[in-house]
C-alpha cells in the first residue's frame, strides 16, 4: 500500500510537471511573437528618433498655442414631456369641499 | 352495542395511526439513532444558515440529511443502490424522489456538471502566466496519500482508503466523484467531511503555514506576472484536456469538464452558455447534488466509529496537503535566484478549495506585510491544486477501478 500511495503521489508529480513544459513552451511561443511583432522593419539610428521625437513635441506644442480661449455655452432646447413630469407621479391630495351651510 | 363497536373501531384507527406515525420508530431497538441524525442535520442546519460555513452546499446535504432520518418518509432507500451498482429490476417500484435525485450521483453526473461550472468561473491565467505553481499544486495533494496510508493503518479497505484520503484534496466535486465510484457507502460522511473542512480553510491552515515559515519568508515579496495573451487562454483548455485524458483516460470526466468550463468562458463567442452553466445550471446541480448526497446520511451508515475515523483522517489530510505545498515552496527558493524567490505562503494554496485557501495565503501574507499582495500568486497554485486533485482521483481510479 505503501507503494502505491508513493507511486501515485509520484505520477501526480510527473503529469503536472509535464504541464509544466507544455505550459513553458506555448508561453515561449507566445510571448516570443509578440516581441518579433514589434520590431520595426526600418533600421534608423538613435539620434535620428530622437530628432523626431523632438520634431513631433514642437510640432504638437504648436497646435495648442493657438487655442481661441473662448467659452461657448450650448442652449439646450427640451420640449415639455409628459412622461418625466413629476408632477404626473404624485397622487394628488384630496381636495376639500367647503361646508355648505 | 353500536355504541361498543363504534369504541372500537376508534381505538384500532388510533392505534394504527400511531403505530404508522413516525414517532414509533424512537422506541424501536436503535430508534434513538434517528434522533442523534436529526439533531446533526440541525447543528449543520444552524452552520450553514448562521455561521454561514459554505451554506450554499451545506444547507441542502443538511436538509437531505434531515428528510433521510425522517422515520417512514421512506425518501431514500440505500438498499436500491446497495452492492456499488442500481438495482433497476426494484428501482422503478420502489423509489422516493431522493431516490432519482440520487442516481446523477450514482453515475457520475452531478460532480461532472459542477466542475463545468467551476471551470466557467475559474481564471488559469495566474497559471499560465507562471506555469511553476504546478509543483505546488502537485506538492499539496500529499495529503490524499499521506490519508490513503493513514485510512490503511486504521483498518479501511484500499477501495475506503482511496477515498477518505481525496478528502485531502480539498475538492467537493472531486471527493463525490471519487468515492461514489469506490466506495459509496462512505459518500455521505465523506462529503460532509470535504465540504465542512473546506469552510474550516481559514482556520486550519494559517497556524501550519506559521509554523512551517519564518517571518522573513512570509515577508518576500513576488515580482509581478506577465499578461497573458487571449489566445493562450484559449488553447490551455484543448491542451491540458487531451494531454491529460491521454495520459490518464480515468480523469477524463473530471478534466474534460473542467476545461470544456473554461474554454466557453475564454473563447468568448458562446457567453450566454458560460453565463448559464456558471449560474443557472450549476445552481439547480448544487441543490440535487446536496439534498442527495445528505440523503445517503442514514442513522445506519452514519453513526458508527468510522464516520469519527472518516472525520479525524479528513483534518490530516488537509494539515499534510497544506504543509506538502508550504514545504515544496521553500525547497523551491533553495535553487531560485534572490529575485525570483517565491512566498511559501502560496504553497498553502495547492489544496483546492478556490479560492478560499488563495485568501488564506493572502490574509497571512498581509499580516507580516501589509504592501505584500499574494492573492494572484497563490490563484496559480490553488487552479493547479483544482487539476492535480483531478488527476490524483485519476490515479486512485486507475489503481482500484
Amino acid at each position: 500500500m505503501s507503494m502505491m500511495a508513493l507511486v501515485g503521489f509520484l505520477i501526480v508529480f510527473v503529469v503536472l510537471i509535464l504541464m509544466i513544459f507544455v505550459m513553458k513552451v506555448l508561453g515561449y511561443t507566445f510571448t516570443r511573437k509578440v516581441k518579433t511583432s514589434r520590431k520595426s522593419s526600418v533600421d534608423i539610428s538613435e539620434e535620428e528618433v530622437a530628432a523626431i521625437l523632438t520634431a513631433l513635441k514642437l510640432y504638437k506644442s504648436d497646435i495648442h498655442d493657438k487655442e481661441t480661449e473662448l467659452l461657448t455655452i450650448k442652449r439646450m432646447s427640451r420640449a415639455y414631456s409628459p412622461w418625466n413630469s413629476k408632477i404626473h407621479g404624485l397622487t394628488p391630495l384630496p381636495e376639500y369641499r367647503r361646508r355648505q351651510w | 352495542m353500536t355504541h361498543i363497536l363504534a369504541e372500537s373501531f376508534i381505538v384500532e384507527s388510533i392505534e394504527k395511526f400511531l403505530s404508522n406515525s413516525g414517532f414509533m420508530v424512537f422506541f424501536e431497538v436503535e430508534g434513538y439513532k434517528f434522533i442523534i441524525m436529526v439533531l446533526i442535520a440541525f447543528v449543520l442546519l444552524y452552520l450553514a444558515i448562521k455561521k454561514q460555513f459554505e451554506p450554499l452546499l451545506l444547507l441542502p446535504i443538511a436538509f437531505g440529511m434531515l428528510l433521510t432520518n425522517l422515520p417512514g418518509a421512506e425518501m431514500f432507500h440505500s438498499e436500491l443502490f446497495a452492492d456499488g451498482h442500481v438495482h433497476w429490476d426494484i428501482f422503478v417500484g420502489t423509489a422516493g424522489l431522493i431516490d432519482y435525485l440520487y442516481l446523477g450521483v450514482k453515475l457520475g453526473i452531478y460532480p461532472c456538471l459542477i466542475f463545468v461550472g467551476v471551470g466557467a468561473m475559474t481564471d488559469f491565467g495566474p497559471l499560465i502566466a507562471n506555469p511553476k505553481s504546478f509543483l505546488l499544486g502537485a506538492a499539496a495533494q500529499l495529503g490524499i496519500f499521506a490519508t490513503f496510508l493513514g485510512a490503511f493503518a486504521l483498518g479501511f479497505a484500499p477501495n475506503e482508503c482511496a477515498s477518505i484520503g481525496i478528502i485531502g484534496g480539498a475538492d467537493g466535486p472531486t471527493s463525490i466523484f471519487l468515492t461514489s465510484k469506490l466506495a459509496p457507502e462512505l459518500l455521505g460522511p465523506i462529503a460532509i467531511a470535504a465540504y465542512s473542512y473546506m469552510a474550516l480553510v481559514p482556520v486550519i491552515q494559517p497556524p501550519i503555514m506559521n509554523m512551517l515559515t519564518t517571518k522573513k519568508e512570509r515577508m518576500i515579496k513576488m515580482s509581478q506576472l506577465r499578461q497573458v495573451s487571449k489566445a493562450e487562454k484559449i488553447i490551455f483548455p484543448i491542451v491540458i484536456s487531451v494531454i491529460i485524458s491521454w495520459i490518464l483516460p480515468d480523469a477524463a470526466p473530471l478534466i474534460g469538464s473542467l476545461m470544456l468550463g473554461n474554454l466557453m468562458k475564454e473563447c468568448g463567442v458562446v457567453d450566454r452558455l458560460s453565463k448559464t452553466v456558471q449560474n443557472e445550471l450549476m445552481n439547480i446541480i448544487v441543490i440535487f447534488l446536496g439534498i442527495s448526497v445528505g440523503a445517503t446520511a442514514t442513522a445506519a451508515s452514519f453513526m458508527n466509529w468510522r464516520t469519527i475515523g472518516i472525520l479525524l483522517l479528513g483534518i490530516i489530510a488537509f494539515s499534510f496537503g497544506t504543509a506538502g505545498g508550504v514545504l515544496l515552496a521553500k525547497l523551491m527558493n533553495v535553487f531560485l535566484p534572490e529575485n525570483k524567490k517565491i512566498n511559501p505562503l502560496i504553497g498553502s494554496a495547492g489544496v483546492s478549495a478556490v479560492p478560499m485557501a488563495a485568501r488564506v495565503s493572502q490574509s497571512v501574507g498581509q499580516k507580516e506585510n501589509p504592501s505584500n499582495f499574494l492573492l494572484m500568486h497563490a490563484m496559480g497554485p490553488n487552479v493547479a491544486g483544482v487539476v492535480g486533485s483531478a488527476v490524483a482521483a485519476g490515479i486512485l481510479l486507475a489503481f482500484m477501478g
